[in-house]
């Protein structure tokens, strides 16, 4: 399954997506994707430096699914969270 | 209303500028997020789910006009221009930034208030009668009280590391509109044998994953051996509470696993071993806290007034808000005013910063300064002379606050949910707004009656499902959103914990559920019989049947609504 890696900004809160060190993207769609284990635990890794370098907090991989090879979030809460705020 | 003394306001000073430098040194990375996050945190800064959130204590949910502005002050300038009201009566602002933390301290800071104990193990904001002071049914007003329990409780050294969260009520009042018994610890001031005053307490109620009514642990406590018998409490429970399971980990869970005799033998022995006279508090400082709520010297005028009986006659709506929203007071001639943040279409608790202008503008020519937050996420002008009630509801009309649902099945407590919350399960507001808007028609609402109609976003139930008449309860199901009714919940003096009906609803049938409930309760009620009253005599049978159709056919009638 297709991943992405997420967080948010230390400083605003904000929520990002991975797009490559120190380039955290606020589209879901604009994200770098992980097609299996191997490259994501490389994405990880480079997230990682932005964790050290006080960029952000809270980062987790999430599922996606790729619609026109962009990725998607499929669970109802990152739909909620990826539209960056609520559905009301 | 309370005043900081020298004291308190150095105190808030001198925390919110710890956390500045705490913030400096987070933004420097001097700490990690895993040393910054416990000191946010008794900051009350949550990172949620779409940003931080900065949960705003309001002490016993009395606010000062001056109070509300700086809250739409900080609402416009450093949020997103709203705020939402919660059932501890506080405030949350959901687009904090981390960055601008500190400088809305300083602004909370400068009106009296902070955002300490918002969070974390430890004693909360002490919740009170909305009508506290005001209400004809009282006996003594337990706003002095809630205060000297703030004071005891703010930064108590020995309570900040409880094994969990703790939450105390208290009423004044004959009618428990506090949900005293949902509480850690619930008083209720009563006239002991002599007529004086007195508390009883209980204890161990809560919603929750476990929810339970508290039970009654006093009967009555001589009222200035409160802070001693407090502390004993609290001492039974820090030393045997569970701190190993969070979910045995509150009060309530101690109460039923040691029975309420033993843990009434274990409180009180505590409590003669305590030096009453250094922790009770002095006759002159009760005094001197108590001269802060003295009763506002209102002049007693007619009960009835012709600008209002005429508007009421005129204006159907102004009429229905009236009889809905508007209580008596106990100086003639006054009257309480309940502004209801349950628009239809309107996010529950929510609040714009032109909203709490309009408000607090409203309070300051004609509330005598004075604005109340409701567990029910409302607010309450306690003190206004029904001659100016006309032109209070105007300008309510103008902020697009004048709606006439008071407790009825439109006046919906709901959590944020989903649409804000890291712990949902599911959503909550939009439930809440599709059920608002089936029963939109006022006097289909009014016909209802008292109809309470709470929605959670998950188990911990900071929307009170459990106490609804109808409670709402989101679930996860296979990643998809469903729901749980339960039926009879109470919060009052009768309180009671609701009963799950049935499986789960997905969303979109759940509004079509609510209105088969309601209808089953019309079918069934007698004249002049709440909601509440027809279930507790014909019970849930009725309802289920309706729902799920007949025992034994209740599988394809679920799966009709399932996929409906």
């Amino acid at each position: 399954m297709p991943n992405i890696i997420t967080a948010n900004l230390l400083r605003t809160g904000d929520v990002v997506y991975f797009a490559g060190l120190n380039n955290w993207v606020r589209e879901i769609g604009d994200a770098t994707v992980a097609k299996d284990k191997d490259e994501l635990s490389e994405l990880e890794k480079t997230a990682q430096r932005d964790v050290e370098s006080q960029r952000v907090i809270s980062v987790y991989a999430m599922d996606v699914e790729l619609v026109d090879g962009r990725p998607e979030p499929r669970s109802v809460r990152e739909r909620i969270r990826a539209a960056l705020g609520p559905s009301v | 209303m309370y005043r900081y003394d020298e004291f308190d306001a150095a105190f808030v000073r001198s925390r919110t500028a710890q956390f500045r430098d705490q913030v400096a040194r987070r933004l420097a990375g001097e700490i990690s997020e895993e040393q910054f996050r416990p000191l946010r945190l008794h900051n009350g800064l949550y990172l949620q789910l779409h940003a931080y959130m900065l949960r705003v204590a309001i002490p016993y949910g009395v606010l000062s006009a001056r109070q509300l502005e700086q809250l739409a002050r900080i609402a416009r300038k450093h949020d997103r221009g709203y705020g939402h009201f919660t059932t501890r009566t506080n405030i949350q602002f959901h687009w904090a930034r981390l960055e601008e933390t500190p400088d809305v301290l300083d602004l909370l800071a400068d009106v009296d208030m902070h955002a300490i104990q918002t969070s974390g193990n430890c004693i909360r904001n002490t919740t009170t009668d909305p009508y506290a002071g005001v209400a004809i049914d009282e006996i003594e007003d337990p706003r002095v009280w809630a205060e000297i329990i703030r004071q005891w409780s703010t930064v108590h050294p020995e309570f900040l590391f409880l094994p969990r969260k703790f939450k105390i009520a208290i009423t004044g009042a004959a009618e428990d509109r506090a949900a005293i018994l949902y509480h850690d610890i619930g008083m209720r001031i009563v006239k002991g044998k002599g007529g004086e005053t007195g508390f009883a307490i209980y204890v161990g109620g809560g919603q929750g994953r476990t929810p339970y009514v508290a039970e009654e642990l006093r009967s009555f406590l001589p009222k200035e051996q409160l802070l001693s018998y407090l502390e004993a409490i609290m001492r039974v429970y820090n030393l045997h509470g569970r701190r190993d399971n969070l979910y045995k980990s509150r009060i309530k869970v101690l109460v039923k696993a040691l029975g309420i005799e033993e843990f009434r033998r274990q409180v009180e022995e505590e409590w003669s071993k305590i030096d009453h006279v250094s922790i009770d508090l002095p006759q002159e400082e009760y005094d001197r806290i108590a001269a802060y709520f003295a009763p506002l010297p209102l002049v007693p005028g007619p009960i009835t007034d012709a600008g209002v009986e005429k508007r009421r006659r005129e204006d159907a709506s102004f009429d229905s808000w009236v009889r809905n929203n508007v209580l008596p007071h106990r100086v003639a001639g006054h009257v309480i005013v309940n502004i209801l943040l349950k628009e239809p279409g309107k996010v529950p608790g929510d609040a714009t910063a032109d909203q709490m202008e309009a408000v607090a503008a409203l309070a300051r020519a004609y509330g005598h300064d004075e604005i109340r937050v409701t567990y029910q996420q409302n607010l309450v002008l306690p003190n206004v002379a029904l001659v100016d009630l006309v032109k209070v509801y105007d300008g309510l009309v103008a902020a697009g606050v004048a709606v006439g649902n008071y407790e009825l099945i439109t006046d919906i407590i709901s959590c944020p949910g989903l649409d804000y919350c890291n712990l949902a399960n599911a959503r909550s507001i939009p439930v809440a707004l599709e059920i608002a808007k089936r029963f939109a028609d006022q006097s289909v609402a009014e016909d209802i009656g008292r109809l309470r109609l709470n929605v959670s976003g998950c188990i911990n139930a900071c929307g009170h499902h459990h106490s609804g008449n109808i409670g709402i309860l989101g679930v996860d199901k296979k990643g998809t959103e469903h729901y749980q009714i339960t039926l009879g919940g109470s919060p009052g003096d009768d309180a009671e914990v609701g009963t799950i009906l049935g499986p789960s609803f997905p969303a979109e049938a759940v509004p079509d559920a609510i209105e088969t409930i309601v209808a089953t309760y019309r079918a069934h009620r007698r004249e002049g019989e709440v909601f509440l009253a027809t279930y507790r005599r014909i019970g849930q049978a009725p309802f289920k049947e309706a729902l799920y159709g007949a025992p034994n056919s209740g599988a394809s009638s679920r799966k009709q609504l399932q996929e409906a």
